[in-house]
């Protein structure tokens, strides 16, 4: 029986533009995995959210067609009482959490659903063991880290116990062995329980072999769909789709000239030690990835090597300008067009108006964003947002390029394309530092590596390589 | 903390700050809601610096907008719109009214850094249990205003802003709102996808008032109650025009002096660790 089906879905959103979805049809099986691709833009996201009734309800514009989940006409039904049939995991996971505590997170869908008061921790506990976050129960949300509050919002939404499980982009802040975890808990799912399992992805590796379809999206329209080995054949033209063969980690960080360093550093974040007696060191011209697990320390080093956080004990430093990208691109939209936000830096640096604006324009192009000039930037994509927050950073030119996941929500296209930049950078004399769990990528970009366990740096180590099932 | 002990008193402090004219009320006010924001610990420094330039621009500006007062101070050159007449009595006027500003804004910071928000949303979602947008913005848009500022900050500086400069901080403000409105927006849609709004609601477990939240209630109802009675009985009744009134009755510092004492109790209570 069908848990989730569109017939000849349309939608447009309000702000116009061309359709965001245009004549989807697509049935989705109990018990059936659908690996979701497509590039920034290609609609993945919006068909999730009108699964839930969340398009058009939600953001407004219009829709045609008939989207039905457990059953229920989603143009009858709303969003809240939809949530008993579908569970939908956001793409951001700063933007999804709801409450201070995380096992209030983890509740929070329960009591919406109405659930006996006495069941109601006890399932959300279960739930977020699922998702490899019960031992963050007693946590604050907002001292978790990305992947961290990834986890807590993937358990927060399996609470609910939905018979369709929709998920955009789950892996994007996941180190590799919760990816892994998730993947089985998923499989998991499908087989015991008979869930429909939609996951919209970039980084297809675990996914593609184990997916029962493969469904490739483009321009708001599905281009493939069908299982991965003729998914694999149809979308051989779109190689930037498919999964990436394993890749071999850098070698450790041996600078010989470093142009940045950490010493004996030390930094407690509340409770948690973020940062116990690290002390590394960041070469010129190389790309260095800083690795490790989920609350590992990773965006406390970023941040204090680029002088933008205090430490406790140690010394941090750096020679030149840095530049840092956060995890979330958000905060770096502080402009009304693409262009001027690209231009800010370089206007507090003193560049003269006409040279600052082709460096400017120039630098959006490099980043294939050339066509974002006079957008507003928060009309962009995630991955798209993600990309214009890069380079209004490197357009400055710093000695120091540290930036953090800087492949959240990019399709494996453009990811390539980021990679080649920082390999740039790194060449043009930067020294760069990549805190990434997207392996394929850190492969792609990085000569070096250091890895961080608990706060501390640990002995480097071959990960188990993604599972590419071909 | 729950929200009631917390929603108590700093309602009486807001109420305080507003509704009674006398200007001892809303200095006592003002020290309460600083004593409060500070037991809340941090971060609190944003609504600290909020109340501060509030009430310091109100009280700059009131002077040259206010056109009454017969005890003259100083007299300025003619400038059209403005008056540059300045008496005591604006002066008093704009002192009071900077403190109002300013009591109301730390009254309220603390509320937000007090209450537990896990349990304000669930009283939220009693009263406005069809709007999610509601509840987000109302539970969420403080404290995602105070997360995302350091955020912004962070990405400003990194572009070689100087944002120790007022003019640089304040170009900051609307992105700033901006962006905690966008992430309301987000977290609004993330709880309609978890079921909010929908058509029927339970809650999970939660403990009773401990004894330590049982002594700040009744130190909130204690302050409620003396700002109630003050108001209905009508003792802080206060003139600034034409002649400042002494606001030195016993009736008023009596009651300034109560609430200050029941501000310091409350804050002494959140910090005190047996």
């Amino acid at each position: 029986m069908a848990a989730l089906t569109f017939e000849g879905v349309s939608h447009r959103y309000a702000a116009g533009g061309r359709p965001a979805l245009e004549d989807v049809t697509l049935s989705v099986e109990e018990g059936e995995l659908v690996l979701l691709v497509g590039e920034s833009g290609s609609g993945k996201s919006t068909l999730l959210r009108a699964a839930l009734g969340l398009v058009p309800r939600f953001h407004g514009g219009e829709l045609h067609g008939r989207v039905r989940v457990g059953g229920l006409d989603t143009r009858d039904h709303r969003p809240g009482e939809l949530a008993r049939h579908a569970g939908l995991v956001f793409q951001d996971p700063e933007a999804q959490v709801v409450s201070s505590g995380v096992l209030a997170e983890a509740a929070f869908g329960l009591e919406n659903l109405g659930v006996d008061a006495a069941e109601i921790h006890p399932r959300a506990l279960a739930a977020l063991r699922m998702a490899g976050a019960d031992h963050l129960a007693g946590r604050a949300t907002r001292t978790l880290s990305g992947g961290e509050r990834q986890r807590v919002a993937i358990g927060s939404v399996l609470a609910m116990g939905p018979r369709v499980l929709l998920l955009d982009e789950p892996t994007s802040q996941l180190d590799p062995a919760a990816a892994d975890d998730l993947l089985r808990t998923l499989l998991d799912l499908r087989t015991r329980h008979g869930i429909a399992v939609v996951v919209a992805e970039h980084r297809t590796e675990r996914l593609f072999g184990v997916a029962d379809r493969v469904v490739a999206m483009h321009a708001g329209e599905i281009v493939v769909d069908a299982p991965p080995d003729r998914a694999r054949l149809a979308l051989r033209g779109r190689p930037w789709l498919l999964p990436r063969a394993p890749a071999e980690p850098p070698p450790p960080a041996r600078p010989e000239d470093p142009a940045a360093q950490l010493d004996h550093a030390s930094k407690r974040l509340g409770t948690t030690r973020a940062l116990h007696d690290v002390s590394a060191a960041f070469e010129r011209g190389a790309v260095t990835a800083v690795t490790g697990p989920n609350g590992a320390g990773k965006t406390t080093l970023a941040l204090a090597l680029c002088g933008l956080m205090g430490l406790d004990a140690g010394m941090a430093a750096h020679r030149g300008r840095a530049g840092y990208v956060a995890q979330d691109p958000g905060a770096y939209l502080l402009h009304d067009t693409g262009l001027e936000e690209v231009e800010y830096g370089l206007a507090n640096l003193g560049v003269p108006a006409p040279g600052r604006r082709a460096r400017a324009e120039a630098e959006l192009e490099r980043f294939d964003l050339g066509w974002a000039a006079a957008e507003h930037p928060r009309d962009l994509s995630s991955g798209e947002r993600q990309r214009l927050a890069i380079a209004s950073v490197t357009a400055m030119r710093p000695d120091l390029v540290v930036l953090d996941e800087p492949t959240r929500g990019v399709d494996g296209r453009r990811k390539r394309a980021v990679a080649e930049i920082v390999r740039g950078l790194a060449a043009a004399g930067a020294a760069v530092v990549v805190v990434s769990h997207d392996t394929p990528f850190v492969a792609d970009a990085a000569t070096a590596s250091v890895r961080l366990e608990s706060g501390r740096i640990a002995p480097q180590r071959v990960p188990a390589p993604e599972a590419v099932h071909a | 903390m729950k929200p009631l002990p917390a929603a108590l008193m700093t309602a009486a402090v807001g109420i305080a700050a507003i509704a009674l004219e006398n200007p001892l009320w809303p200095a006592a006010a003002a020290l309460s809601g600083a004593l409060l924001l500070t037991a809340a610990g941090p971060p609190r420094r944003a609504y600290a610096a909020f109340a501060l330039l509030t009430g310091v621009t109100v009280f700059l500006l009131e002077p040259f907008v206010a056109v009454q007062g017969l005890t003259t101070l100083w007299r300025g050159p003619d400038i059209p719109i403005l008056d540059t007449q300045i008496t005591t009595e604006e002066l008093a006027y704009g002192a009071a009214a900077g403190l109002r500003i300013a009591a109301a804004a730390l009254a309220a910071g603390a509320f937000v850094r007090l209450a537990d928000s896990d349990l304000l949303l669930r009283a939220v979602a009693r009263v406005a249990p069809r709007s999610a947008m509601i509840a987000s913005l109302t539970t969420q848009m403080l404290p995602a205003l105070e997360r995302d500022a350091a955020c912004v900050l962070v990405a400003a500086r990194t572009r070689a802003a100087a944002v120790s400069r007022p003019a640089t901080a304040a170009r900051l403000v609307g992105p700033l709102v901006g962006m905690s409105l966008e992430r309301a927006l987000a977290v609004a849609e993330a709880m309609e996808a978890r079921g909010y709004a929908g058509p029927a609601r339970s809650a999970a477990p939660v403990r009773g008032l401990s004894r330590r939240e049982r002594v700040l209630t009744l130190l909130g109802i204690a302050a409620l109650a003396l700002v109630v009675a003050t108001l209905a009985t009508g003792a802080a009744g206060f003139r600034y025009f034409d002649v400042l009134d002494d606001p030195w009755t016993p009736a008023a510092t009596a009651g300034a002096a109560g609430l200050a004492a029941l501000g310091t109790a409350f804050a002494w209570v959140v910090r005190w660790r047996p």
